[in-house]
């Protein structure tokens, strides 16, 4: 059974990927704690010395705020560590200070992906003239904000610049939450795929053939199909549109090429974050099978969120007697009284273990299939992480502040 | 509680991704069938969520009948597409062509949007779709919107489509029909379904200005989930607190010992533990209060609050929301109901 106790390996694993890795990619299902987990790795990372960025996507307001990420903002902005020892009041059994060494630093940032791709356009767009026609484009603007996968690619697209830019030894690259962890890895291929070659061809306006006689070309029966289901008009901006950005194509490629051998590095480490839920523990095995095409693996399973220890087997072991005199002695006066609330109290208990028991069985069947050392489970605590003292609560079980007692 | 939503022939539920989106919209089909509505649930996902719930396979886009009032199909399939491409093309054959032409196929799969208008194009033909006698099939049709992305981008793509089409052309027309629909009030309702947590209750609220201002018409209902129940009574909670005290002093490790799965299960620590757990337990219910006041203060829909079911099936959790729904509290929970 895999312990909230570290299991030496992991907790090993996570601690050497900290000390030595360049990339960290945080994947995994919606809301299950990616964006935590990133800044909960990036905080411990700057602790154990190193200059670190943690690239966020979408953090929770109060997260983003205890990050002095007030506003959305596409740069960098360091962050006060000396700080986040001061506030913490919740681990006073954790000595956060004896980890600290000299020379590391947390920063963050927020992705603004319309930003990036505003850059991007910028940065490669051959002359002014051509930046005009593209903004005005119908099929831009829609495209800018609601390409699918969008999100993703802008997200790889800057921690292409953080991470070649030199400054920093490691990226935590967060990433935004996706109907399914794999959209990720479809995403350098995406986008590149919209401006494909052969789309482009297709649409753009040949100097000895036009679009029109394309289009009445008998063998352009396709295209005619396409004219006819999306209308003459809306063809006529595709064709602008391609027009227009086919500068991109090759660029696009290009970095897309980068960023795959940036993700194929062995220094970046692929942890998957994800509930017990059933659905999103297969959704995880699915991802790290997947990454074999980029030769990777996922590192680490995060299992965040699991219902901690309630064991049914609490109950029967229970003295009742004993804890009606403990209720007794703290106040509640009459014997019925005193019934009902250890009544209430096991009840809730006994449910409690009913969903604890449903995790474990989860985790239990993901284990089997990737063996214990690549599983680490991070409880529900009792309250939000928004702040740095519970980012590094949180990182405890990540891997342990105090250094591990050698195993008896 | 399914008041707001009889009057509904359409209903969207909408969310992000694990918030059990899935989940209510079947316990919601199921209450609905079981007041004798015909109702059909459609999915949009690659791994279909409904086949686990209803317990049935899903041959394509054709519906199975779950039971004689409750019906089931899925969206997310070539199917879907064919279907709609089959409307604006002479024949099959060609449509089939089309999907199969190596660059069209690249192009549809990479272009914007085109996903959500055949799956909003295959809503409006169920939406239509009428018996021998000329009366509409279904009374009732739930549709379990994607995870991904926006449900204000999704539900606004046939307006952004009629508008990117000049409003020429077929997808045009249909993208009209479609648009109507979604914002009249009268037929269709839209249901967010989110947890008790700062951000999903943020977003919520945020989607409910948003559907106001970009579709015109309000969000019907709200739905928080998974909300966790404290295990006593307010009015206990100060003894609770002393117990607690009492206990922390007593045995200093319980906390950690709580999360610790190696430790000695010894007798003596189990109404530590006891208490510890319930303790924590508290702290979740309190965090979900504060998030549901939060949402109580800033939303104006009417709000239902779905606790966390300890069933262990997902067809069983459906099962036990579907009587939650159907017996439930018509009006808004109050924010002090907290029971135990
Ligand atoms: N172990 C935990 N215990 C309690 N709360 C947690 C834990 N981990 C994360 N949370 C809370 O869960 C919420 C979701 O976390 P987070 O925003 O990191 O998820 P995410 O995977 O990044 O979501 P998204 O997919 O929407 O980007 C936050 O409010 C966070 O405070
Ligand atoms: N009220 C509840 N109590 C306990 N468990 C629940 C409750 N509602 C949903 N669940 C569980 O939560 C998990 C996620 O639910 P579901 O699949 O319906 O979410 P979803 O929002 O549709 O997710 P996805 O983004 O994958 O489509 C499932 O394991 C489901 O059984
Ligand atoms: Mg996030
Ligand atoms: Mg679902």
């Amino acid at each position: 059974m895999t312990p909230f106790a570290p299991t030496k390996t992991s907790a090993d694993a996570i601690r050497g990927v900290l000390d030595d890795g360049r990339l960290i990619v945080c994947v995994g299902p919606g809301g299950v704690g990616k964006t935590t987990t990133a800044a909960a790795l990036g905080l411990r990372a700057a602790m154990a010395g190193r200059k670190t960025i943690v690239l966020t996507i979408d953090p929770a307001k109060r997260l983003a705020n205890s990050l002095g990420l007030q506003s959305l903002t596409n740069d960098p902005q360091k962050i006060d560590l000396d700080e986040a020892a001061v506030t913490d009041t919740t681990l006073e059994h954790i000595s956060a200070a004896t980890e600290s060494k000299e020379g590391g630093e947390l920063w963050a940032m927020m992705l603004d992906s319309e930003q990036t791709f505003n850059d991007l356009i910028d940065q490669y767009a051959p002359d002014e003239k051509a930046l005009e026609r593209g903004r005005e484009n119908n099929i831009y603007r829609l495209l800018s904000s609601a390409l699918h996968g969008m999100q993703e690619y802008m997200a790889l697209d800057k921690l292409h610049d953080l991470y070649t830019g030199g400054y920093f030894d490691l990226v935590v690259l967060d990433t935004p939450p996706t109907k399914n962890a794999l959209e990720f890895l479809e995403t350098p291929g995406r986008a590149a795929t919209f401006f494909d070659e052969r789309i482009i061809k297709w649409f753009l306006p040949n100097r000895d053939s036009g679009l029109l006689s394309r289009v009445f070309n008998p063998g352009s029966v396709v295209l005619k199909l396409v004219s006819a289901v999306l209308g003459e008009s809306f063809v006529q901006d595709l064709v602008e549109f391609f027009d227009t950005f086919h500068y991109l194509q090759e660029a696009l490629q290009q970095r897309g090429e980068m960023i795959e051998f940036i993700l194929r590095d062995p220094q970046t480490h692929f942890f998957v974050i994800t509930s017990a839920d059933p659905r999103r523990m297969n959704e995880a095995f699915f991802f790290h099978e997947k990454l074999a095409n980029l030769e990777q693996k996922a590192d680490i399973f995060i299992i965040n969120r699991v219902i901690p220890r309630f064991s049914p087997e609490d109950i029967a072991r229970l003295d009742d007697a004993a804890l009606d005199a403990i209720l007794t002695e703290e106040g509640v006066d009459d014997g019925e009284r005193v019934r009902s609330f250890r009544k209430h109290l096991e009840t809730h208990y006994a449910r409690l273990a009913k969903l604890a028991m449903r995790d474990r069985d989860a985790i239990s069947s993901l284990a089997t299939r990737v063996g214990d050392d690549a599983i680490r489970l991070v409880p529900l605590l009792g309250e939000d992480v928004h702040n740095l003292g519970h980012l590094l609560k949180l990182s405890d079980f990540l891997t342990p502040l105090k250094a591990l007692e050698p195993s008896t | 509680m399914l008041e707001p939503l009889l009057d509904s022939r359409l209903i969207f539920v909408t969310g992000k991704g694990g918030v059990g989106k899935s989940t209510v919209t079947a316990g919601l089909a199921r209450a609905l069938a079981r007041r004798g509505r015909r109702t059909l649930v459609l999915e949009t996902d690659t791994f279909s969520a409904m086949e686990d719930l209803f317990d049935y396979e899903s041959p394509g886009l054709e519906p199975v009948a779950i039971n004689e009032n409750l019906h089931a199909s899925n969206l997310e399939s070539e199917e879907c597409f064919i279907a709609t491409l089959r409307r604006f093309v002479p024949s099959e054959r060609i449509a089939r062509a089309v999907i199969k032409n190596r660059i069209a196929r690249v192009f549809f799969q990479a272009a914007p949007s085109v996903n959500e208008v055949t799956i909003l194009d295959q809503v409006r033909a169920f939406f239509e779709k009428r018996d021998d006698r000329g009366r509409t099939f279904y009374d009732h049709i739930l549709v379990d919107l994607p995870a991904s992305g926006h449900a204000v981008t999704f539900l606004n793509v046939p307006e952004t489509m009629h508008g990117m089409m000049r409003g020429i052309g077929p997808i045009a027309t249909m993208s009209r029909q479609v648009a109507d629909l979604i914002a009249d009030p009268k037929t269709t309702s839209i249901v967010a379904v989110c947890l008790p947590e700062e951000m999903p209750v943020n977003e919520t609220i945020e989607l409910a200005d948003e559907i106001e201002k970009t579709l015109g018409r309000p969000l019907d209902m709200a739905i928080a989930n998974m909300v966790h129940q404290p295990p006593i009574d307010s009015g206990d909670r100060p003894v609770f607190e002393q117990l607690h005290r009492r206990v922390r002093r007593e045995h200093p490790d319980v906390e950690s010992l709580f999360f610790d799965n190696d430790a000695d299960k010894e007798d003596s620590t189990a109404i530590a533990r006891l208490v510890e757990g319930n303790a924590l337990a508290i702290g979740w219910a309190d965090r979900d209060r504060e998030y549901l006041n939060l949402l109580y203060d800033k939303l104006s829909a009417p709000i239902v609050e779905v606790p966390i079911m300890y069933e262990s099936s997902g067809a069983d959790i459906v099962d036990e929301m579907g009587k939650l729904f159907l017996d439930g509290p018509t009006s808004r929970a109050s924010s002090s109901s907290a029971t135990a």
